[in-house]
């Protein structure tokens, strides 16, 4: 199963006279990890938000495939295939299980009349998804965490679940905001093998806002660069690295978060 | 035409009387982030204290003290709230109600069935002009309530107050973290909104209103709808919107006979009728602003 | 590391005691109406209704957080639903009333299910409409509804209110007749103690449906979407729709409890469904403890009883006296009212969690960061 290309046409996002995002193009190719990066306030929150329907744009189109998504609310954009993790993150009381199970949400269809009756299919439907729910978790390496509350895990675990949530939707493309801030080096390097075992082994493209340097060189097959709402280089990781507009953007050096 | 024009006025005068509750609102929502549930009972209480002090110190020497007590204990009320564990929007407006509940509960008490007079010094008597008849105390309320609006909006564009709760976030973390100066601004809030209540009660409860009774203090909820209409937040929607209410409320008991077909009573439930049309047009208020987050 | 992997999963895992105390507990409930007298079965059933519409306004309240002032408005749909379902028209006094003679079950059912209609009707404005413009529009459905109430005189009998047709169940009247006389181990099962049951079956089955919603996919999009809306939307709650679908429910949980209550009463009035109803069941889920349905429920009973028991102990308890009386002192519901105002605070402050935290607390099935 390979995920259709995300096209980004001249992207615009404006808030009050502010100009978040200014006329920005990519393209996110089939099963491709794609790197988004840029000086902090270069739009690149602005740009996930744009993707997942949160922020509404004032010019330019994403397509998915065939999808338009540009006008979509965010729920509708999730059955699209879609998923996002939050630099924040954003768990949901309760277990491990439960925000994974919130992340079956988009692809089940038990509503309020058929689970307040208990109906069989919807027990069922819970009850196969709580397995998939659990086959998940086990791939991201969370699987001696699955029924313990999320309140009390530590940061680096809370992260992981925030991805194994994300995959439960099934993406076909998914965003990564920051998925390793505030990790010590081995969590970085755990989390590394993981999100390039998710494009390998699943077949998702991933397109991933990150400040860590070196670990964007490292999975990317290409990388996006953004300042001050605009789109100032493309291209593979060592053009990039190479390229004067990006050197001076960041001041010359190519640090980590 | 000359009952419309009577309409009007009326509608004008009770207006400016819902704008002086839902300015308190106005100030509250954006100094705490709440909705005060309670100002119906700290009004009520301020209408009990004109009517018991103003044999001993006249009516405007009865309502100074009043507002006095009703800013006081806005304030207590506010500063209970500070102890509320969840910071939550819903937990601080039931809060606010708790404290209502319970205020409510001692005012019946006291008042208990008595229908009590504010003693104002218009009575019941009317102005005339043009062939029209006005209440002497519309008159008044317009011109009293007239001045404090026009000394809040002056206040709230003009001086360091107000630039202060202009800029105030709604944000209730991010207030936590701006310390003591927060803090006083949020309390003058509240003590804003209690004083104006007061004076609000003392028009409400005068002509042509029987007097104070129990129930009095359920008029301020009618300045609910009226700071929604407008946008929470917002005072020159709040202005706007009990303008709107006052009004409508007017046309509704002038005209109840050519409406009678929707039963009688409309000028109760004339507010609510209006704000939920506002709301399904404009789900955010007439001058509240749409988020640019969809969500 | 692999300490946290020890934590005992929260659910599952009841134990043989509290399994034990919950069949005693529901034997009792079904044993009550043998050994209680007329009084406290009324509270019990008063009881009932209110735990009904609570655990409504705790679907929407404690697991959608919205906060709605208008559920004693649903509450009245379905009283007066189900009077003018099961009632026959007729002249009462000087009103012509009507009605369409439904047998009681039926009416029951419809009753509930234009609660919940009501409920969807408002959904232009429940769905879109967060926090305290929600709360505030909620408010207009209580007033506009006490204006309905008193005006339409044909449906609602106006001021002075309607009777209430019995249930009645093939051939089986929750009354004093039909049949006339019913000895359970010699006790006589009149009106009161037949409705017991019928309540217990109403809250039964209600704790079993809301139970199953809170525990599956649209509790958890609904508790996603009070903590983080932009999280759940994300993960593809529609907001909207959930919001007015939780709405809707409520309504209906409401209209059930409307209608019982119609029954228990035997008569019904507007004034008895006004503001102070909505602000009632607010305080049931606030001392209960928002978000659980048992929390409702205990809740519920005690906003309930309150009043009542303080009424029926007035003369000997000080201070309070009861309603009417000239002497100094304080009435059954004046007292129940600083009673709620008191506690409402007092848990906001101490217990956030209600009645139910309390005894999350007392039996804590994880342990706390300071224990690991």
């Amino acid at each position: 199963m390979t995920a259709p290309p995300l096209v980004v046409d001249r992207l615009t996002v404006r808030f009050a006279g502010l100009v978040a995002l200014d006329d920005v193009s990519l393209t996110v190719a089939p099963g491709q990890i794609h790197g988004l990066i840029g000086p902090n306030g270069a739009g690149k929150s602005s740009f996930f938000n744009v993707i997942s329907g949160v922020y509404r744009a004032a010019a330019g189109s994403v397509r998915f495939g065939d999808a338009e998504l540009t006008s979509l609310r965010p729920d509708r954009i999730a059955t699209h295939g879609v998923a996002r993790t939050f630099q924040n993150i954003v768990l949901t009381k309760g277990s491990v299980t439960e925000n994974l199970m919130l992340g079956r949400h988009s692809i089940t269809r038990a509503g309020f009349v058929a689970t307040a009756l208990s109906l069989p299919w919807a027990v069922s439907e819970q009850a196969r998804h709580r397995v998939r729910a659990g086959e998940i978790a086990e791939f991201v390496g969370l699987g001696d965490y699955v029924d313990a509350p999320v309140d009390v895990l530590p940061y680096g675990i809370r992260k992981r679940v925030e991805l194994a949530r994300a995959l439960c939707m099934e993406p076909r493309l998914l965003l990564l905001d920051e998925p390793v801030a505030g990790m010590n080096t081995a969590e970085r390097v755990a989390m590394s093998h993981t999100i390039s075992d998710i494009r390998a082994v699943l077949g998702i493209s991933i397109l991933l806002v990150e400040h860590d340097m070196g670990l964007v060189m490292r999975l990317a097959d290409e990388v996006t660069v953004l300042d001050f709402g605009k789109r100032i280089a493309g291209g593979t990781p060592d053009a990039v690295q190479r390229d004067p507009e990006v050197i001076r953007a960041y001041l010359g050096t190519g640090r980590d978060a | 035409m000359t009952t419309f024009v009577q309409m009007v006025i009326n509608g004008l005068a009770l207006g400016s009387v819902y704008a002086l509750i839902a300015l308190g609102f106005t100030v509250i929502f954006r100094a705490a982030g709440t909705m005060n549930f309670a100002q119906s009972s700290v009004m009520l209480l301020g209408g009990l204290l004109v009517a018991r002090l103003h044999e001993a110190l006249g009516f405007w020497g009865a309502l100074l003290v009043a507002a006095a007590a009703t800013a006081l204990v806005s304030v207590l009320e506010a500063l209970l709230l500070r102890a509320a564990r969840k910071r939550d929007l819903a937990s601080l407006a039931i809060m606010t109600i708790g404290f209502n509940t319970l205020l409510l509960a001692e005012l019946s008490r006291q008042i208990g069935s008595d229908v009590l007079s504010l003693g104002d010094p218009w009575g019941s008597r009317i102005v005339e002009f043009s062939g029209i008849t006005v209440a002497q105390t519309r008159v008044a309320s317009l011109a009293v309530a007239g001045v404090l609006i026009a000394a809040f909006f002056l206040a709230f564009r003009f001086t360091r107050w107000g630039l202060a709760m202009r800029a105030s976030a709604l944000d209730v973390e991010a207030a936590a973290l701006m310390g003591i100066r927060r803090r006083r601004l949020e309390l003058s809030g509240w003590a804003i909104a209690g004083g104006l209540a007061a004076v609000a009660i003392a028009f409400l409860a005068a002509f042509p209103s029987q007097g104070l009774d129990q129930t009095t203090g359920e008029v301020a909820l009618a300045a609910f709808p009226a700071a929604i209409i407008g946008g929470l937040g917002n005072p020159a929607g709040a202005l706007v919107g009990s303008l709107l209410i006052g009004v409508t409320e007017a046309a509704a008991a002038t005209y109840q006979n050519d409406l009678s077909l929707l039963g009688s009573g409309l000028s109760l439930i004339a507010p609510y009728v209006v704000m939920v049309a506002v709301l399904l047009v404009r789900p955010q208020g007439l001058l509240g602003t749409r988020e640019t987050s969809r969500v | 590391m692999s300490e946290i992997a020890l934590v005992r999963p929260r659910r599952r895992v009841r134990s043989r005691a509290a399994s034990v105390a919950l069949g005693a507990g529901a034997l009792v409930l079904l044993a009550l109406p043998i050994y209680l007298p007329g009084f406290w079965l009324g509270v019990g059933l008063f009881s009932m209704s209110a735990a009904l519409g609570a655990m409504g306004l705790n679907l929407l309240m404690g697991t959608a957080g919205q906060l709605s002032l208008g559920h004693a408005f649903f509450v009245a749909v379905g009283a007066y639903g189900y009077a003018w379902f099961a009632g026959h028209s007729g002249r009462q006094g000087t009103v012509d009333l009507s009605g369409l003679g439904l047998p009681p079950v039926l009416a029951l059912m419809a009753a509930v299910v234009l609660a919940g209609l009501a409920g969807v009707l408002f959904s232009p404005i429940s769905g879109r409409m967060r926090g305290l413009y929600l709360a505030v529009a909620t408010l207009a459905l209580v007033y506009i509804g006490h204006h309905v109430l008193l005006n339409a005189r044909s449906v609602t009998g106006g001021f002075n209110g309607r009777q209430v047709p019995e249930m009645e169940l093939f051939g089986f009247t929750f009354s004093n007749h039909h049949p006339d006389t019913l000895l359970v181990l010699g006790v006589p099962f009149g009106r009161l103690e037949r409705l017991w049951y019928l309540g217990l079956v109403l809250v039964g089955l209600g704790w079993w449906l809301a139970r199953n919603i809170l525990r599956g996919r649209p509790g958890r999009g609904l508790a996603a979407l009070r903590d983080n809306e932009l999280a759940a939307s994300v993960m593809g709650v529609p907001a909207a729709r959930y919001r007015a679908a939780a709405f809707t429910v409520s309504s209906m949980y409401a209209g059930a409890a409307g209608a019982f209550l119609g029954l228990v009463y035997e008569r019904i009035v507007p004034d008895s469904f006004g503001i102070m109803v909505s602000i009632n069941f607010i305080a049931m889920i606030v001392i209960g403890g928002l978000g659980s349905v048992g929390g409702a429920v205990a809740g519920a009973v005690f906003v309930s009883a309150l009043p009542l028991v303080l009424g029926h102990y007035a003369g000997s308890l000080p201070l309070v006296v009861p309603a009417g009386m000239e002497e100094s002192g304080i009435s059954p519901v004046e007292a129940s009212n600083y009673l709620y105002g008191i506690a409402i605070l007092a848990i906001l402050v101490f217990a956030p969690g209600g009645l139910a935290g309390l005894v999350r607390r007392r039996s804590p099935k994880v342990p706390t960061q300071e224990e690991r």
